[in-house]
């Protein structure tokens, strides 16, 4: 692993599709995705599927369970993070480090943007898939030895 | 004279940022002792309640703590444990229910001792975000995350991670083309 390995284009990981759910919907309706999907976040797209913004199980901590709030009666829009900062598969992992690293973000969208300039998901890189990769660095070093 | 002296420095830094551009990381930078890069035991008793739990992790800004007996490691509770088994769960009053009915019992633990090595490739494998740092009496003394490991990382690649411009440059060929 090296400093090369770091302007490699996001793509070169195997990162996820996302989950999604729509603006409007019902926490609810958002966790029982992430607990089907396995997921830690899912993105709030709007009705012609931009992205409007981004929930995490910290949002279920802080705003659901710290405030006693039951998820049946609040919207994804009232708790999510709005126009989280998002990336393109073809951008170098370090401005993935460098966005979580900063921002204290897990999670990242990965996006296309469109001739307007709007956002479109297409996927999702975690902290989990940057330390993958280095687990399979790991590895490879080790069996090599 | 001073001119001089600010072109020089500058080209030092140049061969300098040069030749950190071909800095590669080996496996034995990443064997460090966990004890250097672990954070502070935020820990809850065995007998707290769910929702003192909850508001514990709020107030600390960690995403799991160490569940602890008579200060021995029991297991551990984190934003994980919430949204695979308490939300949109029909559980009742959380401030009667105790902590230890949700969190994860026999946690995968590792010493102060132990190499960040290890600690990588046991969150990558366990699937999990937060390993505690016990003791020789298992008493947690620590926990190390994903984050503290991209934190490392980072660290050891600043010039390439921390001094990039606010947005990827993008369809630069395009730019230049339209200039």
């Amino acid at each position: 692993m090296d400093a090369r390995t770091l302007s490699l284009p996001i793509s070169t990981l195997d990162y996820k599709q996302p989950a999604t759910v729509q603006v409007g919907s019902l926490v609810s309706d958002a966790i029982d995705i992430m607990q089907v999907e396995g997921f830690g976040c899912i993105l709030v797209v709007d009705s012609e599927q931009r992205l409007a913004g981004i929930l995490t199980d910290r949002d279920l901590l802080v705003h659901i369970c710290g405030k006693q709030l039951d998820p049946t009666t609040v919207n994804v829009e009232d708790i999510m993070t709005q126009d989280p900062e998002s990336l393109r598969p073809s951008d170098p992992i370090a401005f993935a480090l460098n966005i979580m690293h900063l921002g204290h973000f897990r999670h990242v969208p990965l996006c296309i943007w469109d001739e307007q300039q709007q956002e479109f998901p297409v996927g999702m890189i975690s902290t989990r898939d940057i330390l993958e990769h280095v687990a399979i660095f790991i590895e490879s070093k080790e069996g090599a030895v | 004279m001073l001119y001089d002296m600010a072109i020089d420095e500058e080209l030092a830094q140049m061969d300098k940022d040069a030749e950190m551009s071909h800095r590669a990381l080996q496996v034995s930078e990443i064997q460090v002792p966990l004890r250097l890069i672990m954070r502070d035991c935020i820990t809850i008793d065995i007998s707290t309640n769910t929702q003192e739990a909850i508001e514990l992790l709020i107030e600390n800004r960690i995403g799991a703590a160490s569940v602890v007996e008579n200060s021995v490691l029991k297991g551990i509770f984190g934003e994980r444990d919430l949204l695979r088994k308490v939300l949109n769960k029909e559980i009742g009053d959380l401030t009667q229910i105790p902590v230890t009915q949700f969190m994860k019992t026999d946690p995968k633990i590792a010493s102060p001792d132990d190499m960040l090595d290890t600690a990588v490739l046991y969150m990558a494998h366990g699937g999990f975000r937060h390993l505690p740092i016990v003791d020789e009496r298992h008493n947690p003394i620590g926990m190390v995350s994903i984050r503290d490991v991209i934190s490392y990382l980072i660290e050891f690649f600043p010039q390439e991670v921390l001094t990039l411009p606010p947005t990827p440059i993008r369809d630069a060929f395009k730019a230049r083309e339209g200039a």
